[in-house]
């Protein structure tokens, strides 16, 4: 039985990689599709939704595996998210309103360069929420 | 809330990895539980209770406040 348990862990953690990698390697396609002159606008808005479909296997991945935590686990993913979401708020706000006050550099911090900011945050709560329960 | 959970643990000469398999939970929970940084819910609550063949009572103690007064 925890030989079961732990193998089908073992296999949703392999799946969660793979699904992880997926993701990674759709977005690097799509940035350098995107990157090519001449490409066609349908194939560039293709290549720009390409990440998705690996994305929403991933989402799935990570659901199915925050379902199997215990209840300790369960609760310091809440509170990792706690902490991130807030600060991902704050962020994405404060860039909205300096580019109301004024012009952003859009290759340093256009919404394509901060998203990448947001799993950074993640860690960021996911260590703190670690500690407390360490 | 307080517990005696080492003390049961250690009585039963079980390490926390050997508690936490049988428990389904992780090696850190286990910690967390007996180091009194996390209060489990009462379902895991009363599978430890069960694990040493005690009340829940047994096991787990309210912490009495100091009064303000």
């Amino acid at each position: 039985m925890e030989q079961t348990v732990r193998k089908s862990g073992a296999v949703k953690t392999n799946k969660g990689l793979i699904s992880a990698v997926l993701f990674v390697v759709a977005y690097l396609v799509a940035r350098i599709v995107l990157k090519q002159e001449g490409t066609g606008e349908s194939m560039r808005v293709w290549a720009a939704l390409l990440p998705v479909p690996a994305f929403a296997w991933m989402l799935w991945e990570i659901i199915k595996g925050v379902r199997v935590m215990d209840e300790l686990q369960q609760r310091i993913q809440l509170e990792a998210l706690a902490v991130a979401y807030p600060l991902a708020l704050i962020l994405l706000m404060t860039l909205g309103l300096l580019e109301i006050a004024i012009t952003l550099p859009p290759e340093d911090l256009s919404y394509r360069h901060v998203w990448a900011a947001l799993p950074l945050f993640y860690f960021i709560g996911l260590a703190i929420a670690r500690k407390r329960y360490t | 809330m307080k517990n005696n959970i080492r003390e049961l643990r250690e009585a039963h000469d079980m390490s926390q990895e050997a508690l936490a398999q049988k428990l389904e939970v992780s090696r850190q929970t286990v910690n967390a539980i007996e180091n009194d940084k996390y209060d489990p819910m009462l379902p895991l609550a009363f599978k430890i209770a069960r694990v040493f063949g005690k009340a829940i009572e047994e096991v787990f103690q309210p912490e009495r406040k100091k009064s303000g007064r």
